[in-house]
């Protein structure tokens, strides 16, 4: 737990910046928006593919290296780097639904729920992208995206809230696990 | 390392052969800064070698590389600058994902700062870094030979390994110097 939130914290220190322009985004976001179901989520799924590239290796070495050489197994380093652009999407989605509530707009539980499901969703197919390059990286991207319009398919023309949870919630496994073998066979070179 | 080499499309570098001990010390020249890099990565069970057997500490980077990553730690060639509230946020990040005791972490931190004293600040973080985790080998990629007295006097007692692309500056490290073939490049 302690290397997990360790990352947390020094990860999202580091993209502070990033963080704070996607709520940022968000925030003018959702008080601009008409009210529906496409806006908090293909904005929010679209913010947590942003930050999941946020974590490529390159973009801040020294926490390249230290996670690199640090004594964990590929699937806790995996979890790790994951929940980072899980938690600041989802503290981005929770900005726009305070933006909303301010608006006056109604059923932002119900939003929330399914923004949170696709953006966790999207995040983490394009965190494998980070870790590959040129073709690989693109079609990772691509899923991520796809995922998003699946999601919503299974809310705007299934109308099936439970359809999308689960599809969401079986994706995001699948993800994270393809991510961290991935990353236990990564050579940084 | 026996007959270690790396190999990729772009990069090939060995085979490399060198015992190092408890409390050795080694330096190895390597052609250039990109081998060099790549050499201190493999010494450190980071990547995996192409051919040949790196064991650290008994380990197999390929098999175990956890413990490996327990018993090694590597020193980037590129300083770190920091300022005084992010250094004691680095030292927390360290000891989390080594899972070593906070406290203990920031006193060995402080002590090794006066240890490390004459050292230029962005290039003795790295170092203090690694030394948090306690390994039994340390790495470290291209150091300056000038600061080559204080961070022997700081790593006594650990097996130390320097990888250089300098045969001059290795030599302000240790006896033990060897020459790592030049694989060639494409």
């Amino acid at each position: 737990m302690r290397p997990l939130l360790g990352v947390l914290q020094a990860r999202l220190f580091a993209q502070r910046r990033i963080v704070f322009y996607s709520c940022a985004a968000a925030f003018v976001a959702g008080l601009c928006q008409p009210t529906g179901i496409a806006a908090p989520l293909f904005l929010c799924s679209l913010l947590g593919i942003a930050l999941a590239l946020a974590q490529s290796p390159g973009l801040h070495p020294h926490l390249d290296y230290c996670e690199q050489s640090a004594p964990l197994f590929g699937r806790e380093l995996a979890r790790a780097k994951a929940l980072v652009p899980c938690v600041a999407a989802a503290i981005a989605a929770l900005v726009f639904i305070i933006a909303q509530a301010l608006r006056g707009t109604g059923g932002l539980p119900l939003t929330l729920a399914i923004a949170l499901a696709a953006l966790v969703a999207a995040t983490l197919t394009a965190l494998s992208a980070t870790i590959r390059r040129g073709a690989s990286r693109v079609l990772y991207v691509a899923l991520a995206a796809a995922t998003s319009c699946a999601a919503y398919a299974f809310v705007a023309v299934v109308h099936s809230l439970v359809g999308e949870l689960v599809f969401c919630a079986v994706v995001a496994f699948l993800a994270l696990r393809q991510y961290g073998e991935t990353l236990a066979r990564y050579d940084p070179i | 390392m026996r007959d270690a080499t790396f190999a990729t499309v772009g990069d090939r570098v060995g085979p490399i052969s060198i015992d190092l001990h408890h409390g050795g010390r080694a330096a190895l020249v390597c052609a250039c800064a990109r081998d060099a890099q790549i050499v201190s990565l493999l010494a450190a069970g980071i990547v995996k070698a192409s051919s040949g057997c790196v064991l650290i500490d008994d380990y197999d980077p390929r098999v175990q590389s956890v413990a490996c990553k327990r018993a090694a730690a590597l020193v980037p060639h590129e300083p770190f600058a920091l300022d005084e509230r992010e250094f004691a946020r680095y030292v927390a990040y360290r000891a989390a994902l080594w899972n070593v005791e906070l406290r203990r972490a920031q006193l060995h931190a402080s002590l090794l700062r006066k240890r490390l004293a004459p050292m230029h600040e962005a290039f003795a973080y790295p170092l203090i870094g690694a030394l948090i985790g306690m390994p039994k080998l340390l790495i470290i990629d291209r150091p300056a030979p000038v600061y080559a007295p204080t961070i022997l006097n700081a790593t006594r007692g650990r097996a130390l390994l320097t990888v250089h692309a300098d045969a001059a500056a290795a030599r302000a490290f240790a006896s033990n110097v060897e020459s790592v073939a030049a694989g060639g490049r494409s």
